[in-house]
């Protein structure tokens, strides 16, 4: 009995919700915090949700909504959602960029087609963020990735990180680009000093 | 002995400037964000901050302005931070820094600012 009520409620809740989506956008730019909070929630399901989310995105200071709005994307995880939150990426505002790569990380399917590209941005810090990005993000390429940029990326900073995940992450397979990057920042000590590092982890086993 | 602490995210890069830092006989205690690092200058007394922009929970600036703003410390503040752009810059000396370095920080470098910054070296 007590099983078919809650079918029978989540029926009703759906219904609702499917009727609810113009009503739900008005909520999610209302003055209450709480309001924006559950409308960014409900959201999800309704027609171009992603793009009213990020619109909401762009301009909304309270964490806590912020935080709603992220968790929705990152379960949408649509193309629009994805668009969005590389878009944060190249934001000023550094904890709108940070809560975007948290998003990401949890986005393998959806981030991995994009990856090369973020990887090859001409910005440096979204190149970075990007690693950053490849941190937690549960994906076969991931150490291919890495290895590719210590070979190719010129910027130390973004090779920096990537050694640093290397060092985490890394086979012996990326032993040889990490003597490479070595020769390539010889005057750079904390290249040698985290190359070292994850040479050291990985021969360790 | 003087304490430093060391605010970043990442372990490698806490590591390479404590190695730095003991080196040359200083205490360093470290945090790997924002939250951690204010509770730990609540609890402990630090002579000088290191401290990364882009973290988790609490980003540097975040954690500088709740330094100053709530009175824990005046203690001199590094910011440290892979992105070289003047808006950086300003940020971080809005946000109470002393110092903005640029990483990779050179040895050197960085034993030459905090001495400065406590006193204990003539620019």
């Amino acid at each position: 009995m007590a099983l078919l009520k809650r079918k029978k409620a989540s029926i009703t809740k759906s219904v609702t919700k499917t009727k609810d989506c113009s009503q739900l956008r008005a909520l999610l730019i209302a003055d209450s915090a709480q309001d924006r909070r559950c409308a960014a929630r409900d959201l999800i399901g309704c027609p171009h949700a992603s793009t009213s989310l990020l619109e909401q995105l762009a301009c909304e200071q309270e964490t806590s909504v912020r935080q709603v709005i992220l968790s929705s994307l990152t379960q949408i995880g649509d193309q629009p959602a994805v668009t969005g939150l590389v878009h944060c990426l190249r934001s000023e505002d550094v904890s709108l960029r940070n809560e975007a790569i948290e998003a990401m990380k949890h986005l393998p399917e959806a981030v991995a087609p994009i990856m090369a590209n973020l990887l090859n941005d001409p910005d440096p810090d979204v190149r970075i963020f990007s690693v950053n990005i490849l941190e937690s993000l549960c994906h076969p390429a991931v150490e291919t990735w890495l290895i590719d940029v210590i070979r190719d990326d010129k910027h130390v900073n973004v090779c920096a990180t990537a050694v640093d995940l290397l060092g985490e992450v890394g086979s012996p397979a990326a032993l040889t680009e990490l003597n490479n990057l070595k020769q390539r920042f010889g005057d750079e000590p904390y290249i040698q000093f985290t190359a070292d590092l994850a040479i050291r982890r990985i021969q360790g086993g | 002995m003087k304490n430093i602490l060391i605010i970043d995210d990442a372990s490698t890069v806490r590591l390479y400037h404590r190695n730095i830092l003991e080196a040359s006989g200083y205490e360093v205690d470290e945090a790997t964000n924002g939250v951690e690092a204010l509770e730990k200058a609540l609890s402990g007394q630090f002579d000088l901050f290191i401290v990364d922009i882009n973290m988790p929970k609490m980003n540097g600036y975040e954690f500088l302005q709740n330094l100053r703003k709530e009175n824990i410390t005046q203690s001199p503040a590094v910011m440290v931070s892979t992105e070289a752009a003047d808006l950086d810059h300003d940020q971080a000396f809005y946000s109470g820094a002393n110092l903005y370095l640029v990483k990779p920080i050179k040895p050197l470098q960085l034993m030459t600012y905090v001495r400065l910054l406590m006193g204990e070296e003539s620019a």
